[in-house]
């Protein structure tokens, strides 16, 4: 691995500090589990790194009057087993509990997800499903950024050079509402996903909202507008085939190494079959 | 550029000064000698590094040695410290779990974290948990088994 220097400031005015240090690169660090295989093959470069885990607010998960605060230095597993996450926002448990393995997930962070904006992480889909804002400080000030405008395309996103992500803030959906992430990789654990979708529905009066997220199938997750109509109409048999066919046609995926457009495709529809049936599922049983 | 670190390895306090980008692998395997963790892939995929860190399983190839300062870090070599094998090692011996060896450090110690947070697994749940760790030789069968009875022992 090329030389980088690290740093771990305990607060943002130091953070910002280092992050603008002129003529060098830095960037910010959290779990490590994709910069350190970067950086060591050599795709990522930097002259410095500085490790965001000590700074105010970036272990913390808490509910706040604008919903639920999760910092960018919570890792998976601290998501995928906590019990305020999954009292109101399941969806986003089940998300980070399907990253990598077990040991990825003791490291990986919430911010790391966003940030290295692969359009495969696995928690985008349910933050977009949920609403969530992105809460991004630089030296100027803070910013919340919608999660629909955080992603740019595969790997940019609205984080600037001297910004750092904060956390996520994601409002507490209504009384009643279900959500499933559900993932369709290779093998069962620790795979990329091909697709996934994450569903979630709350009631309206004596209907249903819908709100749909697809991964891995577009430059960044996307929802499917449509999808969601015909689900708001009736969620039948009949209309969840065909809100899977409209998601399905709404997908941009692409052919790569590990599988095809039309197959990814096919799989959009059934996985966002799989994720509807299973929410309504939850909803019936009450959990 | 250099750091000082202090934390604790296998139950000692240690200092040392480490590289900013050497990885905890390297550092505990070049710096304290505790060549029973694994080199594997160094890309967070077979699991061959395994350690655990506060008690969690983390890829000692996924954190960097300077993050470890004021943690816990545990490694296969802890397990037979007092002189005799561990539950988990003496259940790897019996069912046979082991074939070429390379996983098996990996594996001890992804079980033990795992064993601690969910002491009755099913052998489903084994599986789930053993996912980031690669068997090539693929002995799985015998490796979660040998889990499944270790996990009786610990309980």
């Amino acid at each position: 691995m090329q030389p980088f220097d690290y740093y771990k400031p305990k607060d943002f005015e130091e953070a910002f500090h280092l992050m603008n240090m002129p003529g060098k690169t830095v960037y910010p660090y959290a779990g490590g589990t994709d910069f350190i295989p970067m950086s060591r093959d050599g795709f990522w470069k930097c002259d410095a790194v500085v490790d965001v885990k000590a700074l105010p607010g970036l272990r913390e998960i808490k509910e706040t009057p604008d919903g639920l605060f999760v910092g960018a230095a919570i890792r998976m597993n601290e998501i995928a087993n906590s019990d305020l996450v999954k009292s109101h926002w399941d969806v986003l448990a089940q998300g980070a509990g399907s990253v990598g393995s077990e040991q990825i997930r003791n490291r990986a962070t919430l911010g790391g997800n966003l940030c290295t904006a692969s359009p495969c992480a696995d928690t985008p889909p349910a933050l977009y499903v949920l609403n969530a804002t992105v809460i991004i400080r630089n030296a100027q000030g803070e910013r919340k950024v919608a999660i629909a405008d955080f992603f740019k395309w595969v790997r940019q996103t609205a984080v600037q050079n001297g910004d750092i992500v904060v956390g996520v803030v994601i409002p507490r959906p209504a009384a009643g509402a279900f959500g499933s992430y559900v993932k369709l990789s290779r093998r069962k654990g620790s795979d990329l996903s091909l697709v996934s979708v994450a569903a979630l529905t709350f009631p309206n009066g004596k209907a249903a909202n819908w709100r749909l997220a697809l991964g891995a199938v577009a430059p960044t997750p996307i929802r499917t507008p449509a999808a969601e109509a015909i689900l708001e109409e009736s969620s039948d048999e009949a209309h969840i085939e065909l809100a899977a066919k409209s998601a399905a046609d709404t997908s941009k995926p692409i052919s790569d190494v590990r599988a095809s457009e039309t197959y990814r495709k096919l799989m959009v529809a059934n996985m966002t079959k799989r994720a509807v049936r299973m929410t309504l599922s939850r909803r019936e049983k009450g959990g | 550029m250099l750091h000082e670190i202090t934390f604790t390895v296998n139950d000692e306090p240690v200092t040392l000064a480490v590289k900013s980008h050497h990885t905890l692998l390297r550092v505990l395997r070049e710096q304290l000698g505790l060549t029973g963790t694994k080199i594997g892939c160094e890309n967070g995929e077979c699991g061959a590094c395994t350690i655990l860190m506060d008690g969690e399983p983390v890829n000692g190839c996924m954190v960097l040695a300077v993050e470890a300062d004021g943690h816990k870090i545990e490694t296969v070599e802890n397990l037979n410290k007092s002189g005799e094998l561990h539950p988990l090692q003496k259940a790897f011996v019996e069912k046979n779990a082991i074939q070429c060896g390379f996983c098996t450090p990996g594996m001890l110690m992804m079980a033990k974290g795992y064993l601690a947070r969910n002491p009755h697994p099913t052998e489903d749940e084994v599986r789930q948990a053993i996912v980031g760790n690669l068997c090539r030789c693929t002995g799985y069968i015998r490796i979660v088994d040998a889990i499944l009875d270790a996990a009786k022992e610990v309980a």
